[in-house]
């Protein structure tokens, strides 16, 4: 009886033991996070692109999958030249990012096939509204994922309390804004702040009006993407190009604008050492935080060229997977993880230089500046329908560096602004030749 | 015999092939795509043979490539001078019984053990105009004429540049500089003293001539390294203000991030053949002189 009893009990621990086990199994089945413990992803990004507003992220992405992220963040005079040789060699970061546009991926990464995962059907396809998907796919399959603002991009940023305080007023053409710049050189402030020694930020000063350009020569977008124009003998480009080397001369982007970087812009406008700077709306956020200071600020159009057109652009800095990676799987947790509301919301609130995500997330809490409202009310709407220059066209933004260093050796007197802009349609020429474009043949 | 012949090239076989597999070949492959179109493209249109199309780019476009040339070989030579003379100096003062020459050695020596990377992000930032370290010394001391533009001014930021390597590189140099010395027999130097040369007499007639071998080494090594420039310029100066400071190897590596290998390729064919021209020339040199040695 004791010897049945005993059976018995053991019997129903075993049973008991099973179902716990059993269901252990089973509760770690359903735990998707359970296959990638120890893995590491490595992420290749460059500066500005991803900075602390995803560190919240990437850490509640290690402690949920157990997995180490090795963010390895380039100054972004290199990212392109090292993200290119990576590609090449076949040694790229499972996560890699470019600054994308509507024909980057084809030139920027050339065989999209070879070197990146395909999203398509991803449920984060649906997140990005229309205009962004169009920088992030190629062939009509999905490879990337664009998480950006959707603020004024690159516009004046300027002291609008120093402004009113000293009676200056905000300059709709490029004579009033020479004039502007001497009155504000005369107080001893650095007009227009220009970190020259980024690489990346001067050339927006060109690029950003792109509707200036068309609007001198209608249809010229067209015509430069099927090699029936040129940069070079266009005479608005000569224009601008011509009017900031007459600021740069005049000194009103600095005493040494060439040599400096964009590290103190911030602590700059706080100290009221500089008046006006191109920057994104959202800097001004970055700058209270930054600084405490008490300034006001507002936002203007480039008047350069005497622009009116508004700086609209379906780029940004865009998230691929790379297929060489030995983590896909890791790889697709990262974007689904990325672009959940509690991602995007800690991305965006972690961001003092964002003011909203262009994601179509109902439940993301979007934190727009009224100085952005302000600024995009004196906006006339039929002049946000033009690309800026380097996104609407073909091949222009892989030769953003180069056209920075001619823009440079254009102001120190070393070349002809005809020749900085005969370099780019060499540039071009050549990239289409390698990508094989019918219309360069 | 037969045996005793063969033995010996055993030894040889590993490290041969390694050589061949590692250098030898890829340097002839690399020769090779000089003479082809191969770009990013290749792999879905091929890549084709264009005879000298490439180095005909190089010669007769307005892509600044041979003021590369221009630049690397105006680096190399004062680069050198910059470094050798200095060093030479130093190395004599430290032989000569200077107090604490073992504390100065190792601390000119150490600069040569740092990475260039991370001297050049040190001196970008020690040379910036506006918040750099020397302007702001200069200012402290109220010597702000002085101040400069040291990386972005085109007169001074070849200077800045030499500066930084020679501010790496002399230690390097001094050292293999004092190793001659230690072998020049203190008994010349007597010699010498006895029949009443100075200290100029003694450098030129005993010195200079005993150290032939270590200025022939630190030249080989600084020639060869002064083609080859590229950490200390592309951090610093990423090739510019403007073009300013590229050289052959700052062009051959955005031709190559650009995807252009073949035309990249090409570069660096016309470095091989000059840095081989220079290298067979001072080998000849060095030969000639431990002949009439």
């Amino acid at each position: 009886m004791k010897r049945k009893k005993l059976w018995a009990v053991t019997c129903a621990a075993a049973m008991l033991a099973s179902m716990t086990a059993g269901l252990s199994v089973n509760v770690y089945a359903d735990d998707n996070t359970k296959d990638f413990a120890g893995e590491e992803l490595s992420i290749l990004v460059s500066t500005g692109w991803m900075d602390n507003r995803y560190d919240e992220t990437l850490e509640r992405f290690e402690d949920t999958y157990d997995v180490t992220v090795d963010l390895q963040t380039i100054p972004a005079d290199q990212y392109s030249d090292l993200l290119q040789s990576k590609l090449a060699t076949d040694s790229c970061a499972d996560v890699f990012w470019i600054q994308s546009n509507p024909f980057a991926i084809e030139s920027t990464i050339v065989d999209p096939e070879k070197y990146c995962i395909d999203f398509t059907g991803a449920e984060w396809e649906s997140l990005m509204p229309e205009t962004r998907k169009a920088s992030c796919t190629y062939n009509d399959k999905l490879y990337g994922l664009q998480v950006w603002n959707n603020s004024p991009e690159y516009v004046m940023v300027y002291n609008k309390t120093l402004f009113e305080e000293n009676g200056w007023e905000v300059p709709t053409t490029y004579a009033e804004l020479k004039d502007l710049c001497a009155e504000i050189a005369d107080t001893g402030i650095t007009p227009w702040f220009m970190p020259g020694a980024d690489g990346w930020q001067h050339q927006l000063a060109f690029f950003q009006i792109g509707g200036v350009y068309e609007e001198a020569t209608p249809g010229l977008y067209d015509a430069l993407n099927t090699n029936q124009a040129t940069f070079a003998d266009n005479e608005k480009m000569l224009e601008v190009l011509n009017e900031f080397k007459e600021l740069s001369d005049a000194g009103y982007f600095g005493e040494d604008w060439i040599g400096t970087d964009s590290t103190n812009m911030s602590n700059e406008y706080g100290d009221r050492t500089c008046a006006m700077a191109m920057a994104n709306s959202s800097f001004i956020k970055q700058i209270k935080e930054d600084t405490g200071t008490e300034d006001e600020f507002g936002m203007f159009l480039i008047p350069l060229g005497d622009n009116t057109w508004y700086p609209t652009s379906p780029a940004g800095p865009t998230m691929f997977g790379y297929k060489g990676t030995e983590h896909e799987d890791l790889v697709r947790e990262f974007f689904n993880f990325v672009t959940t509301t509690e991602s995007l919301q800690e991305i965006l609130d972690n961001s003092p230089a964002y003011t909203n995500l262009d994601v179509t997330d109902e439940n993301l809490e979007q934190h727009w500046l009224p100085e952005e409202e302000e600024f995009l009310a004196t906006v006339d709407k039929d002049k946000m329908n033009v690309s800026v220059l380097q996104n609407g066209t073909k091949y222009t933004n892989d030769y953003w560096m180069q056209f920075g260093q001619d823009m440079i050796a254009f102001c120190q007197g070393e070349m002809e602004a005809n020749d900085v802009l005969a370099n780019m349609d060499t540039n071009r020429a050549e990239a289409a030749k390698t990508v094989g474009d019918a219309n360069w043949e | 015999m037969n045996k005793k012949k063969i033995y010996p090239w055993w030894f040889v076989i590993v490290p041969l092939a390694l050589y061949v597999i590692f250098f030898l070949l890829p340097s002839a492959m690399g020769v090779g795509y000089s003479f082809t179109d191969w770009n990013s493209r290749s792999v879905l249109n091929g890549t084709h043979f264009v005879g000298l199309q490439n180095f005909k780019e190089i010669f007769t476009s307005n892509k600044g490539y041979l003021s590369g040339i221009g630049n690397t070989l105006k680096f190399t030579i004062i680069s050198n001078i910059v470094k050798l003379i200095p060093a030479l100096m130093i190395a004599i003062m430290l032989q000569e019984g200077l107090r604490g020459k073992g504390l100065y050695r190792t601390l000119l020596y150490l600069p040569s053990i740092l990475p260039f990377v991370i001297i050049g992000l040190i001196f970008k930032s020690i040379l910036n105009y506006n918040t750099g370290l020397l302007n702001t010394i200069l200012d402290a001391l109220h010597l702000g004429i002085l101040k400069q533009k040291w990386l972005s001014d085109l007169g001074v930021v070849w200077k800045s540049i030499y500066g930084v390597d020679a501010w790496r590189g002399i230690g390097y140099v001094m050292t293999i500089f004092l190793a001659g010395l230690n072998t020049i027999p203190k008994s010349y130097y007597e010699a010498a003293q006895i029949d009443g040369a100075n200290f100029w007499q003694r450098l030129r007639y005993v010195t200079l001539p005993m150290l032939t071998g270590s200025i022939m080494i630190n030249l080989v090594f600084g020639i060869t390294y002064g083609l080859k420039v590229f950490d200390i310029v592309y951090v610093l100066t990423n090739g510019g203000p403007g073009h300013a400071t590229e050289v052959l190897t700052t062009y051959a590596f955005q031709l190559y991030s650009r995807g252009q290998y073949g035309m990249s390729s090409a570069l660096n064919t016309i470095l091989l053949i000059i840095t081989a021209v220079i290298g067979v020339l001072i080998v000849k040199t060095m030969s000639k002189q431990e002949v009439q040695q």
